[in-house]
């Protein structure tokens, strides 16, 4: 017998059309489509459109800077507090009073959900800043009712009153002169809502809906939401500061890094987040890798009221076990520091004269038995699932302290969910130690103290040491109320050697954010504080 | 005909009362509050918890309770997912039908190269082809999977450029899902780019219906030649070469028909192993579909999902299997009479 | 085979040396019995034959390509993971993990499965139709998302996916063995044995058994690599073994990120899971070769 004729004839022509169909699949690139449009791949789902709300970078790079505008922004070069939403403010000389002259003529989104009638005005800013201070606003309970980061610097202690001059003129009155409150006000958390749009929402009686259909001021709006997958944004067409350039922006959630990878090599996303294999996008000439200095630190973070992390010596043993370079060199490809203190090398608060707990395993040994650990001591380190500059890989760190206690004979579970289930837990206080971390809102040394360490950010969640020391927390109190800057250092030199005394958790670098994109893609996205912000971004 | 239909009917009834009961029980298995586990209210406030308590039954004895749980899932309230708070029957209507979609297609391909394949390599029993063949078929059958998607992204995406890597369908495209089926979404769209959008959708589905495809297709080869081998020595087919009919004549007016019947019986048991590869295929090539979310509801410990997703596609594939079994019937009288446990 | 009819002393050659006969006489069969006693060995020697630790990194040898690449290091053979440790002694442990474990499984589902099986052969009834119905929906989900059930239920860990995996076999050999017993005892051997006096049991045991014991150790062959692909996949998906457990599936997953830096954590993995299902797949082949042929005969 031989092959039969008609079978292959058969074969041919049932594959036939799946052949041509593929080739045509291909060319459908180049289309205007995607010249007005942009990818961006992000490492994970926003947890919130309201940046009030929340402490997660990725719900900051998310939403901020895209849905929203501030009353003051810092500039991108120097970190300086410039015009945003108010084109100018004047500060009283006891530092008490602090009076915003508002930009007129800034539109809200018009979306398939809000219609607005009237511009921006100081009615807007009252019922932004309202929501947070006052506990009996309609709005404050919605979404929970927590302000995590105005919670953490004291906003609502240290503001007295936010007064309506007239239509475009807003005075804040504060308890007391607070050095850090404008840079505060500039951080991607103080953002503006649309008081209208909160009115119609009350009306209909769906004021949760505030915080998960965002109407904002900012570059875009709004236009799809789907969890875990993709977010797409539309240009908003009368955006005060400048003509948006692309029509469309799409975040493709992607929390795989290699996936991001592959899709930026694939030209499926035009920027990714926190790209891996630094040599591979460097090889390739169409793509461009970028890198800022963040302010920001990884660490570990021990629950400081659990055993067996409640006593100290413990504390300090785990943390003299730890091969700190070891791990800059693994997992930050020595493109970061080590941290020997919570605030980074380059604050000019930093305690330049602290070293890092050396590597000594014999002393860890020696600290356990100090602190009557008999048979092997086991515990949960819980890393985190999503990549920061802070810690571009927690999985393989946790992995390399695991290696790293099994030769004192402590014994580690690695314990990772996804991200927002793990924010939940953690707030919870469920873990035993975490590895986790900060990127600082503003350059005031203020913001590592206060939300890592402080009394009151124990209630707000930040504090993941569920740590309170009274010593500190004065010092730390003190130092926000003055604005002599040698004092201030003083200060927090005292609270720094706390810490390193205390060890409620374990500094472990300070690193670079990266990012790679087509080259295609010009204009500035990242600076050293906040999220990313594609406003001026344009595409060849 | 009436008693095949009756037997499958008392079958398909008798499953969906085994699935109901372990979905209904998995709430009392599962760590934590059961009230909870059921319609996944987390951090409830008390009324809330108290109208869902009264909707549950939870004061009756429990198999009121049950039937109570029923009666929900008929009306389509599967609780909300614990991590997401999405509703979950709405969730997996807009994932179920991406992971049909790419089944289909995958079974589409596995069927029509699989078969013909096995019957080239039963013409050409014991010689070289047929060696060849079922060599290949026994790598295709042993390959891991979730190995061969990330060799065929590496291959088709990275290096040859000529596939997208994973989803369902370039961002860059708005389609409003209706139904979910994204080909037909896209042909009934009111869009500029409705047929770049269709050749983007098409582009897409490639990759992972061909990855989900091998270990089916191989399964077919060797169905379809063991079914080709027997046709080939029954006594008709002598009778027809005796008849002097000519090669062509006697395989594809005798043989095919009649090993193609032997094939379809399998096919319901087939689609069901495709549609487990399909679930870790969505995890590689980031699509969209139930197993993927499955996956990771299991992975979030989201019980109400878990308890959701696994009730609704346990019950899908169990469908498919009765349809298949019943078009088998259909095509063959022979198999009307074989009982249950028989295969 | 016609043979004569004369009174001679004629050896049969049991059931497991006729199987061999046939193995001997193909060499594909040969090259995959080889490589199964290969795994066997090394999952039982691994722990001695592996020339690094399989947990324990070394972050000064990290990332190193094969001993073939130039960049390589003779003393790690197959390059090395991220944290630094030896891919071939991980791979070697891995052997242990993933095969050795499906080989225990699939042996503890055997013993349940042909106990319940041979049990339910010699019973009829309500049972007996009950086990039927049951049967039939069982077998009718694939075994690894059966087995995603039941780990879905238990919760993510290597025990719980071992115990899911034996839970999953067991039916398919509770079928097997009913059927080929019942087959069996309709045979003419068995009213001889039944003439004389013996007991169910004792006909089970000493008549049918040896009989069918061809098809069971078939079915473990097909059993054993759903399972070697049934624990890689679980790996995989991370909802198998913990992390620092060298499983291939795991190891394959903790790869993935490393794919483009160092692509050979990706392929080994992925090689020996394909080695250890073929060769697990070619001895099943041979036996269904002899069977086949013990049929014809």
């Amino acid at each position: 017998m031989k092959t039969s004729p008609w079978l292959t004839k058969a074969l041919s022509i049932l594959s036939a059309p799946l052949v041509s169909l593929t080739l045509i699949g291909c060319n459908s690139d180049d289309q205007t489509i995607a010249k007005d449009s942009l990818i961006y791949c992000s490492e994970g789902s926003p947890v919130s459109f309201n940046p009030q709300t929340v402490t997660s970078g990725t719900t900051i790079d998310a939403v901020a800077n895209q849905v929203y505008n501030r009353l003051i922004t810092f500039n991108k070069q120097d970190n300086s507090i410039v015009p945003a939403l108010a084109k100018s403010w004047h500060l009283t000389r006891d530092g008490k009073m602090i009076t915003f002259y508002l930009r007129k003529n800034v539109s809200f989104h018009q979306t398939d959900y809000f219609t607005p009638t009237r511009a921006f005005n100081a009615d807007d800013v009252l019922f932004s800043f309202q929501r947070i201070l006052d506990e009996e606003h309609p709005y404050h309970p919605v979404s929970g009712g927590r302000y995590p980061f105005f919670q953490n610097v004291g906003f609502t202690n240290l503001v007295d009153e936010v007064e309506k001059i007239n239509d475009y003129t807003v005075r804040f009155k504060l308890n007391q002169a607070n050095s850090s409150f404008l840079a505060n006000l500039a951080t991607d958390y103080a953002v503006i809502l649309s008081a209208e749009y909160a009115e119609q929402l009350a009306q209909q009686n769906q004021k949760s809906d505030i915080d998960t259909l965002p109407i904002g001021t900012g570059p875009f709006k709004l236009k799809s939401y789907q969890a875990g997958s993709v977010l797409r944004y539309y240009k908003h067409p009368d955006y005060w500061r400048n003509e948006v350039a692309i029509k469309q922006l799409v975040f493709d959630i992607t929390a795989s890094d290699t996936g991001r990878l592959t899709k930026l090599l694939t030209n499926e996303c035009d920027v990714i987040a926190y790209p891996i294999a630094a040599q591979k996008i460097q090889e390739n000439p169409e793509l461009a890798l970028e890198q800022v200095t963040a302010f920001n630190i990884g660490y570990l973070g021990f629950n400081t009221q659990k055993p067996p992390f409640d006593n100290p010596i413990i504390r300090r043993a785990i943390s003299h076990a730890i091969n700190k370079e070891a791990i800059i060199s693994a997992i930050y490809r020595d493109q970061a520091q080590v941290a020997t203190s919570i605030l980074p090398q380059g604050s000019w608060a930093h305690d330049d004269t602290l070293v890092a707990l050396e590597y000594s395993p014999s002393k860890a040994l020696e600290l356990l038995k100090e602190a009557g650990v008999k048979d092997g001591l086991s515990f949960d380190i819980w890393a985190m699932p999503v990549q920061r500059a802070y810690n571009p890989n927690a999985l393989t760190m946790a992995k390399l302290i695991q290696a790293d206690l099994s030769q004192i004979g402590v014994k580690v579970d690695i314990v990772s969910y996804e991200w927002a289930t793990f924010l939940r837990r953690l707030n919870a206080g469920e873990h035993q130690s975490v590895l986790l971390g900060w990127s600082a809102d503003h350059p005031d040394p203020d913001n590592f103290f206060t939300p890592l360490l402080s009394c009151k950010s124990l209630e707000t969640g930040s504090n993941r040491a569920f740590w309170c020391d009274q010593e500190f927390d004065s010092l730390i109190q003190l130092a926000l109320q003055t604005t002599n800057i040698n004092q201030r250092r003083a200060l927090y030199r005292q609270a720094q050697n706390i810490i390193q005394q205390e060890i409620p958790l374990l500094p472990i670098a300070h690193s670079r954010r990266f990012q790679a994109r087509h080259k295609a893609v010009k204009g500035q996205l990242l600076s050293s504080f906040g999220g990313i912000d594609f406003s001026e971004v344009t595409k060849l | 005909m009436l008693i095949f239909t009756l037997r499958r009917l008392n079958l398909f009834f008798f499953t969906m009362f085994l699935l109901t009961l372990l979905s209904f029980s998995l709430s009392f298995l599962f760590p934590g509050d059961q009230l909870v586990n059921l319609t996944g209210a987390l951090n409830a406030s008390d009324s809330v918890r108290d109208t869902l308590a009264a909707t549950y039954q939870q004061d009756s004895n429990i198999i009121v309770q049950y039937f109570a749980y029923l009666s929900q899932v008929f009306s389509g309230n599967l609780g909300t997912a614990m991590t997401t708070k999405s509703d979950i029957f709405n969730e997996i209507l807009r994932l179920l039908p991406a992971t049909i979609e790419l089944s289909l297609f995958a079974f589409f391909l596995a069927t029509i190269v699989g078969i013909p394949i096995g019957f080239i390599a039963a013409i050409h029993h014991k010689k070289p082809i047929d060696n060849a063949i079922l060599a290949v078929a026994m790598v295709g059958y042993s390959i891991p999977v979730f190995w061969l998607g990330l060799l065929a992204i590496l291959t088709f995406s990275i290096q040859l450029g000529w596939l997208p890597s994973g989803g369902q369908m370039s961002l860059l495209y708005e389609i409003e899902p209706r139904t979910g089926f994204m080909f037909y979404d896209i042909l009934v769209s009111s869009n500029d780019y409705k047929w770049d959008a269709f050749q983007n959708a098409f582009a897409h589905i490639i990759l992972p219906a061909a990855v989900i495809a091998i270990a089916p297709a191989t399964i077919f080869i060797r169905l379809a030649r063991t079914a080709m081998l027997t046709v080939l020595e029954t006594s008709y087919i002598k009778a027809t070469r005796a008849k002097g009919l000519s090669f062509n004549q006697i395989i594809f007016r005798h043989a095919v028909r009649n090993s193609l019947i032997k094939v379809i019986q399998h096919i319901g048991l087939q689609f069901a192993n495709l549609v487990t590869l399909a679930m870790i295929t969505e995890v590689i090539f980031n699509w969209p579909g139930i197993g993927r979310w499955l996956i990771e509801s299991i992975y979030q410990r989201d019980y109400t999902a878990i308890q959701g997703g696994l009730l609704v596609l346990s019950s899908f594939i169990f469908v498919v299997h009765i349809i298949t079994d019943y078009i088998y019937a259909v095509l063959n009288p022979l198999a009307r009479g074989a009982k249950y446990g028989s295969r | 085979m016609a043979r004569d009819k004369i009174y001679l002393e004629e050896e049969f050659p049991s059931p497991l040396v006729q199987l061999w006969i046939v193995f001997r006489s193909t060499p594909s069969i040969m090259i995959g019995l080889g490589a199964f006693t290969f795994l066997i060995v090394l999952a039982i020697f691994s722990p001695i034959l592996a020339p690094h630790s399989s947990v324990e990194s070394n972050i000064t040898m990290a990332l190193l390509p094969p001993a073939w690449d130039d960049a390589g290091n003779i003393s790690y053979l197959l390059g090395t993971d991220d944290l630094g440790r030896d891919m071939l002694s991980r791979l070697m442990h891995g052997a242990s993990l993933t095969f050795g474990l499906s080989f225990v499984v699939v042996l503890i589902a055997l013993a349940i499965g042909v106990f319940i099986g041979s049990l339910s052969a010699l019973t009829k009834g309500v049972k007996s139709s009950f086990l039927n119905h049951f049967l039939d929906v069982v077998l009718s989900i694939p075994s690894l998302l059966l087995a995603i059930i039941i780990v879905a239920i238990l919760g993510p860990g290597l025990s719980n996916t071992l115990w899911a995996i034996v839970m999953v076999l067991i039916p398919q050999f509770i079928h097997i063995t009913r059927s080929a017993v019942k087959e069996e005892f309709a045979k003419t051997y068995v009213l001889a044995a039944k003439l004389d006096g013996a007991s169910n049991l004792r006909i089970l045991q000493h008549s049918v058994m040896p009989n069918i014991i061809e098809k069971i150790v078939n079915q473990a062959t097909f059993a054993q690599s759903a399972a070697i692909l049934d624990i890689a996949a679980l790996g995989f998906l991370g909802l198998g073994a913990p992390i620092p457990l060298p499983e291939w599936g795991a190891m394959l997953a903790s790869g993935f990120d490393l794919f483009y830096i160092a692509p050979w954590t990706v392929y080994l993995p992925g090689l020996a899971i394909l080695f250890a299902v073929i060769a697990t797949n070619l001895v099943g082949e041979g036996l269904r070769h002899a069977i086949k042929q013990r049929k014809d005969s």
